[in-house]
């Protein structure tokens, strides 16, 4: 069977286990008595460590029974000394990976402690190490859940001691934004600050709503105040408000707003589950019968210790500011929480961050997704797999939030985060295939209102988006037998190729077919798509131009290709084109070695037609000449790429990839392949609707800013004698500006199309009549401006000189210290 | 610290069992003092994998190109190096290759994100591989094709059909 050699085991659910069964397990009788020996064998530590780690999993199981029942077990077991540190190891470990269960476990250990306070205390204490650890690194993410847990145990504490961390973080927030109009690591504080707050106001003291109030009234003025950044990383960037597909609103403003509504609300925070009630301990104190009494109070204790770092550490992340995306949200029907709602915000935090923290197995995380109303208030969500079109029926005021809506409009918000996701996109693309794997019938009909939202409003997408949108949706059918309703985009068919949608269209059957190939991609297309893909890209062996004697030079060119394949020497080569150039020049070529070069590089993709390796190594073979015709001639570095692009025309893939390896070659500049796009083959701007030309453009440009991340994070790296680091400082004012000239070239060339001053766009276009040509070129021009500015900006926030300061000998600045950490790009960890 | 769900960017059990069952097998084989001294010290393995930037990658079709499978996997990052692995005596693909990253968190991020998802319509596996050398492209089966080929009993359109020659003389797919 195709799919069966699944040896590495991607199933399995969290703190499952994942031995697989071995034979004759599946037997009831043997599996019973193996169960029933199990529990007499397993220790209590290992029982501790499994029933947090399943903590809140089981939907039939009361949150609160559990979480009674875990506490007695560490109680029970505190002399072991393997379960004190069980406890606390996986404790805190499951606050900062698994967000999702933060109440539950704090849950357990309010209930231990009015069982037996010292095993708090120990808890306590090395929570307040951790936090302290996560602040002095500029781990926010990290900060934040501690945090969070910290507050959920709210009644532990004999004072509360959240209010003056969170005042203090905003001191902090307010010296970072006093300093910088553009700071972002304030408005990070003031998120973490805010999104404390719901889960401290749960945990019960009616008292701590008046501090939220003063918190709240302080915090406005850094939240509603609009970042400088945010217009450059809006997924619709339009002008015009209403027509907007989505306000994708400022995440920071948005959720001061929400918990100033939640407030005027009297902080009912509905879906914050609320496992621990006090009184079941009180309860048991007044039992005069109970001779433990003295063991069940409550006992308070001193609020954990730690100090905020003055100024705070920046973290190891470069900070953008974020807006909140949803495909859902504020619709007719409220499948997800409206923007308005705090739950909006904290459904969306918990969930992206157990995305994110859990990279490293996406089959738990698509299974904790699933399960998702498991974490919430029970009633919070509708049943799973609520069809759609029921969700109307639902009276006013019952819960109508669909949980698959909820999950997948989260994957879907990092997809489309700018700058840049935490993980590669295909970590999400996975994410996504897996959840549909888990509940096919519950996922795919909301994944399918996804798709059509973004396709309705793809036209007016930012364009970087736009290409990550069309990469998911050719990747994930490539995961489910390329089925998609065709039909339904039928209208689009006869677009010209300019048009965003039939680009668009155009551009997801061209990944298809490089995913699998021409004929099977066909074959899953309604007839009216059939035509997008004729029988010539079938051909996985593009013909030889020159072996049809119209072609001129045709002799010469099946010349170099026959000495080629028997690697003639190199003499045997110049004989044949000498003449070529002379030829060249009597037919009044600008430039002679244009046409020799095309003979050389159309013979090279000819004899490495049959794979990536063959080319590759023919090119390697080949190097030295291809260098020097480079540097003798930009005109002819750039026939190189031409004769590439062109042999492969049915196949713009394998174009981009060779030109790709061609760059590490050296044998053609990223300058070349900027102007060959841009200015040679701008054709009035009508290559900005070629996805192949973002592709290679896209490429070329990692390229060029990964090598100047490399650089400055070597340059920072402590551990290189400073004589080094002072040497690769030197390369880094010419890196940067070749970096700065080639952004430049960008968006010089396209702002030329954006606003139709390009030179030959001036002139009328011929069938501009009606069909609206010149405006339809001039929006790519602006989707392209917005794309290339937005990047432009970006590196200059990771790279720039102001952001990573002079090299000093001992250390780096706190600020270096940080781009240095920045990952690469293709390292998005 | 131990984290609270595993991880699946570490060398599957069938790269450890490999080298456990290859110790055995030397164990018993030889009686020599000297024999034992040529063992590799028990965490070879892993410090080899601890830097690996290469995967085997399994269960292809027989038909997937390298252009298909260079699409998905510089999806994690860009190839250095793909090696097809070949029927021995045909020099025809036979269903799994050998993928280079330029560096480790590549791999770990291909092992992650790409493993067990699908190329061309099957789902593949990704192993953490200590590097190729040449030879490891050729099959091993007896018939130059990989050994699961030879004795495989369900028909697999993808992969030539039945198993050539089913025969229990059980080795490694790959080394």
């Amino acid at each position: 069977m195709a799919d069966t050699d699944t040896r590495r085991d991607y199933r399995g659910g969290p703190g499952r286990g994942f031995k697989r069964k071995r034979f004759g397990e599946d037997d009831d009788l043997v599996q019973g008595h193996r169960q029933q020996r199990q529990r007499q064998d397993v220790p209590p530590g290992t029982r501790l460590r499994r029933g947090l780690l399943e903590i809140a999993e089981d939907p039939l199981r009361l949150a609160k029974d559990v979480a009674v029942n875990l506490a007695k077990l560490a109680v029970e077991h505190w002399d072991d000394e393997y379960v004190r540190d069980t406890l606390a190891n996986t404790v805190l470990k499951l606050v900062v990976e698994q967000p999702f269960k933060i109440p539950f476990v704090a849950g357990v250990v309010l209930y231990a402690n009015d069982e037996r306070p010292e095993v708090v205390r120990e808890l306590l204490g090395r929570l307040g190490v951790q936090l302290q650890e996560a602040l002095d690194a500029g781990n926010w993410r990290d900060c934040k859940l501690l945090l969070r847990f910290t507050a959920c145990l709210s009644p532990l504490y004999q004072e509360d001691g959240i209010y003056a961390i969170l005042d203090e973080l905003f001191n902090r927030a307010v010296d970072l934004q006093t300093a910088s109009s553009e700071d972002v690591a304030g408005i990070e504080l003031v998120k973490i600050i805010l999104l404390t707050i719901p889960y401290w106001i749960a945990s019960g003291d009616p008292s701590l709503q008046q501090k939220a109030a003063e918190i709240l009234e302080k915090t406005d003025i850094v939240a509603s105040a609009p970042h400088p950044f945010e217009p450059s990383i809006d997924p619709y960037p339009t002008s015009s408000q209403e027509e907007k597909p989505m306000a994708c609103p400022s995440v920071i403003a948005m959720l001061q707003k929400q918990l100033q509504e939640e407030m005027s609300n009297g902080w009912s925070l509905a879906l914050i589950p609320r496992v621990y009630e006090a009184t079941a301990a009180n309860d048991t104190h007044n039992d005069v019968a109970n001779g433990d009494s003295e063991m069940k109070t409550s006992e308070r204790h001193p609020f954990p210790s730690v100090s905020i770092p003055s100024p705070v550490q920046p973290g190891s992340k470069t900070l953008f500011p974020e807006r909140y995306f949803s495909l859902f949200a504020d619709q007719e029907v409220e499948s997800v929480p409206s923007t308005s709602n705090i739950a909006s915000t904290l459904l969306r935090d918990a969930i992206a961050d157990t995305i994110n923290i859990l990279d490293f197995n996406r089959n738990v995380v698509a299974k904790l997704l699933n399960d998702i109303d498991c974490f919430w208030t029970p009633g919070t969500f509708i049943k799973r797999a609520t069809q759609f079109d029921k969700l109307r029926d639902v009276p006013e005021g019952k819960a109508k939030w669909k949980p698959e809506d909820v999950s997948i409009d989260a994957i879907f918000s990092q997809i489309f985060q700018l700058p840049a996701p935490e993980h590669r996109l295909v970590y999400y693309h996975s994410l996504i295939t897996e959840s549909c794997k888990i509940s096919p019938q519950a996922v795919a009909p909301s994944l399918g209102r996804a798709i059509r939202f973004l396709y309705r409003h793809v036209d007016s997408m930012d364009m970087e988006l736009y290409y990550r949108y069309m990469d998911w949706f050719s990747h994930h059918l490539s995961n489910f037998e390329f089925r998609w309703k065709w039909t339904e985009w039928t209208a689009e068919v006869d677009l010209p190729d300019i048009d965003p949608r039939k680009a668009f269209i155009n551009g997801i059957l061209d990944k298809e077919i490089r995913l699998s190939f021409a004929k099977r991609i066909r074959e899953t297309l309604p007839e009216p798509f059939r035509p997008l893909i004729p029988s010539s890209k079938e051909k996985d062996i593009p013909d030889f131009k020159y072996a049809d004697d119209q072609t001129p030079y045709a002799s010469e060119g099946r010349e170099v290709l026959a000495l080629l394949k028997r690697k003639a020497p190199e003499e045997e080569i110049d004989r044949v084109l000498e003449p070529v150039h002379e030829q060249a020049i009597n037919l009044g070529a600008t430039e002679p070695l244009v046409p020799s070069t095309d003979i050389y590089m159309t013979a090279i993709c000819s004899i490495g037609s049959k794979s990536l390796s063959h080319v590759l190594s023919t090119i390697d073979r080949c190097k030295q000449r291809l260098l020097t015709i480079g540097s003798k001639s930009e005109d002819a570095r750039r026939q190189i790429i031409t004769s590439v692009v062109d042999f492969w025309a049915e196949h713009p893939g394998t174009a981009v990839n060779i030109v790709d390896k061609l760059l590490n070659y050296s044998i053609v500049t990223p300058m070349s392949v900027i102007h060959w796009a841009l200015t040679d083959h701008l054709n009035r701007g009508r290559i900005l609707a070629s996805a192949q030309a973002y592709e290679l453009v896209s490429t070329t440009m990692f390229k060029v800013v990964n090598r100047i991340r490399g650089v400055v994070r070597e340059r920072n790296n402590p551990n290189l004698l400073f004589a080094q680091r002072q040497q690769l400082d030197q390369l880094l004012p010419g890196e940067r500006q070749n970096m700065r000239d080639m952004f430049a070239a960008i968006t010089d060339a396209v702002s030329s199309v954006a606003n139709g001053t390009q030179d030959s766009m001036i002139e009328r276009f011929d069938d501009d009549e009606g069909t609206g040509e010149r405006e339809l070129i001039m929006f790519w021009g602006q989707r392209w401006e917005q794309v290339w500015k937005r990047k432009a900006a970006v590196e200059e926030a990771i790279v720039g000189e102001s952001v990573i300061g002079p090299l000093g000998e001992d250390s780096a600045p706190a600020a270096a210290a940080a781009a240095a950490e920045e990952p690469d790009m293709d390292v998005v960890e | 610290m131990q984290n609270t769900v595993d991880r699946l960017d570490r060398p599957s059990s069938y790269a450890t069992a490999k080298q456990r069952r290859n110790r055995e097998r030397r164990n018993s084989n030889q009686d020599s003092e000297q024999a034992q001294a040529d063992l590799p010290p028990v965490q070879e393995l892993e410090d080899k994998l601890r830097d690996a930037t290469t995967l085997y990658v399994g269960n292809l079709s027989f038909y997937t190109t390298e252009e298909q499978i260079h699409e998905l996997f510089s999806k994690c990052g860009e190839i250095k190096r793909l090696v097809m692995g070949l029927d021995r005596f045909q020099k025809t693909p036979c269903g799994f290759c050998f993928v280079e990253y330029y560096t480790h968190q590549d791999a770990l991020d291909c092992l992650k994100y790409v493993g067990g998802t699908k190329l061309d319509e099957r789902i593949v596996r990704a192993d953490l591989d200590e590097g190729f050398i040449e030879g490891r492209q050729y099959g091993r089966g007896k018939s130059g094709g990989q050994v699961r080929d030879e004795y495989r009993e369900e028909f697999d359109p993808g992969r030539g059909g039945y198993g050539r020659k089913l025969q229990d003389d059980y080795t490694d797919d790959y080394s």
